[in-house]
């Protein structure tokens, strides 16, 4: 119950809303981290897995490659990037860059796998008779596979997103911003609102960067693809 | 023919074991435990192998275990018997009392407190050595500035970047005393762990000017940096004891076990220390064998 006290006090001080340091501006340091990373890891990692989908060359390297990144912690990719970009530029090279690098390595893995894994699931007959409309390969990817894969490449992206959100808070032990730095603040300033609070805050963030990627994924999804809402009703239909 | 010789080695390692031990009756095993960096880890690992040399069988699940957030609801709960504490600090940052510079009126204070925790935590003898918070700058940046002491950095604190503990905005002894001892309150601060390699490496990779590291630390001497002087006396007194809970100690002989801590404590100063930490953080050696080289030629163990 202490914990519970202590949790909603912190979160409900003012000084905790307004000013340096203060949520809104941890809030925007972390998703502005967590954005640029994603796009970041988007712009390596989805014409990768599309490619290799569409040619289905390289699938065995393309999951080997995921999974060793998947493989490497995080805190690890963070101190072996830091002296590196440390010594190009001594301020964002240390508190931002390390952090941008482990979290686009983090991201990779399920953005490529799923696009991957979600153009060769595409069936054949409907790729070969694009191919025999006419199409060229760029359109067979552009306007029949990646339709049809997209439920599965969102669903990349939404994983990969919420994995960054969480995870991003690693980076405040090496001076990074965002709401990891209450975490780490609050342990070395044995302060239990400040720990749980942000604990709150990430975990609320992850929720719902979880929530918006789901819409996102719902929307984008082609009604030909959709499960069939009819059957659906009618079974509520019966229940009622 | 497998049963006879492990029943043989079974019977040396008694031999052995009874060899070391000196007084008779069964020895308890003491459960020791230490915060996460190198120095404290290595004073820990001393205190645990001299134990070991007197008889004592020795738990290590808690070297190194964590912060101080973690090590004194640890010892207070009986799940670590024996830690080394910086007396100052322990006082100040664990307990929230005031500690001075002068380490015996620390640790009376920090005995005070401790009486009442965990069914009663003795504070043994302190070392000579003091390890104490240092502000730390590049030898340019002195230069530059003409900076000596903490007094000197006022002047300048805002066309430098600081790198202050993560804890330091509500520690006593840090923010609070550069603010009202010195007029020090920087506006741009980077919040690092105090005497850790991103400390050490925000320094050297020019990301902060002034860098709050351990004075001990080996990174200060191997980089050729500058210690300022805290000419007005802020930083407490942190010599080193073991605090040992008074439920272990009522199972042992009390004199005997506080003496072999004593014995070690009284020879480790302030150049040891450093030596010790800078084996293990720059030389890269096993703590165990570091610990093990220092009883050895100390005459602890032979």
């Amino acid at each position: 119950m202490n914990i519970v006290a202590a949790t909603a006090a912190w979160l409900t001080d003012p000084v905790q809303w307004s000013g340096p340091g203060a949520i809104p501006q941890r809030l925007v340091e972390h998703i502005g981290l967590s954005a640029i990373s994603l796009l970041v890891a988007v712009a390596i990692a989805l014409p990768a897995g599309l490619v290799i989908g569409h040619t289905r060359r390289g699938t065995a390297v393309a999951a080997n490659l995921a999974n060793i990144g998947r493989a490497i912690p995080t805190l690890a990719v963070i101190g072996i990037v830091l002296p590196l970009t440390a010594a190009i530029d001594p301020q964002l090279g240390f508190k931002v860059y390390p952090t941008l690098v482990a979290m686009v390595i983090l991201a990779i893995p399920p953005i490529l796998v799923n696009a991957e894994a979600g153009v060769v699931g595409v069936d054949r007959d409907l790729v070969e008779s694009a191919r025999a409309m006419g199409m060229r390969e760029g359109q067979v990817l552009g306007s029949v596979e990646v339709p049809v894969a997209l439920p599965a490449i969102l669903a990349g992206l939404r994983s990969a997103a919420t994995q960054i959100v969480a995870t991003m808070t690693l980076g405040a032990i090496f001076g990074s911003g965002g709401l990891g730095r209450y975490l780490v603040e609050g342990i070395a300033q044995n302060d239990d609102g400040k720990i749980f609070g942000g604990v709150v805050l990430v975990a609320s963030l992850a929720l719902a960067t979880e929530g918006v990627f789901a819409a996102i994924q719902r929307a984008a999804t082609s009604p030909g693809l959709r499960r069939p809402k009819v059957i659906r009703r009618a079974t509520v239909g019966v229940g009622t | 023919m497998r049963l006879s010789r492990t029943l043989a080695l079974g019977a040396s390692m008694l031999v052995l074991l009874s060899a070391c031990s000196t007084g008779g009756g069964s020895k308890p095993t003491v459960k020791v435990g230490s915060v996460g960096f190198d120095e404290a880890r290595v004073v820990a690992e001393i205190y645990a192998q001299a134990l070991e040399a007197n008889g004592y069988t020795v738990d290590r699940a808690g070297i190194g275990l964590g912060s101080r957030k973690v090590l004194l609801p640890a010892l207070e709960s009986g799940q670590i018997d024996l830690q080394p504490e910086y007396i100052g600090s322990g006082l100040a940052s664990g307990y929230g009392g005031t500690s001075t510079s002068d380490p015996a009126a620390n640790r009376t204070a920090l005995q005070k407190v401790l009486d009442g925790k965990g069914g009663g935590i003795t504070v043994l003898d302190y070392t000579p050595a003091v390890d104490t918070n240092a502000l730390v700058v590049r030898k340019e940046t002195a230069d530059k500035y003409g900076l000596k002491t903490w007094g000197d950095l006022a002047a300048v604190q805002n066309d430098l970047k600081w790198g202050l503990a993560t804890d330091c905005p509500t520690n006593p002894v840090c923010a609070t005393a550069l603010k009202d001892t010195y007029g020090i309150s920087p506006t741009n601060v980077t919040l690092l762990d105090a005497c850790s390699t991103p400390m050490a490496d925000a320094l050297k990779a020019t990301t902060i000017d002034v860098a709050e590291l351990c004075s001990t630390g080996p990174e200060i001497i191997v980089n050729g940096w500058v210690r300022l002087e805290d000419d007005k006396g802020t930083q407490p007194a942190d010599n080193i004891s073991p605090l040992v809970r008074n439920d272990l100690l009522a199972k042992v002989d009390k004199a005997a076990f506080s003496k072999i801590l004593n014995d070690i404590s009284a020879k480790i100063d302030t150049p040891t220390l450093a030596q010790l930490y800078y084996d293990v953080a720059v030389g890269k050696k096993d703590v165990k064998d570091v610990a093990s080289a220092w009883l050895k030629a100390n005459g602890f163990v032979k």
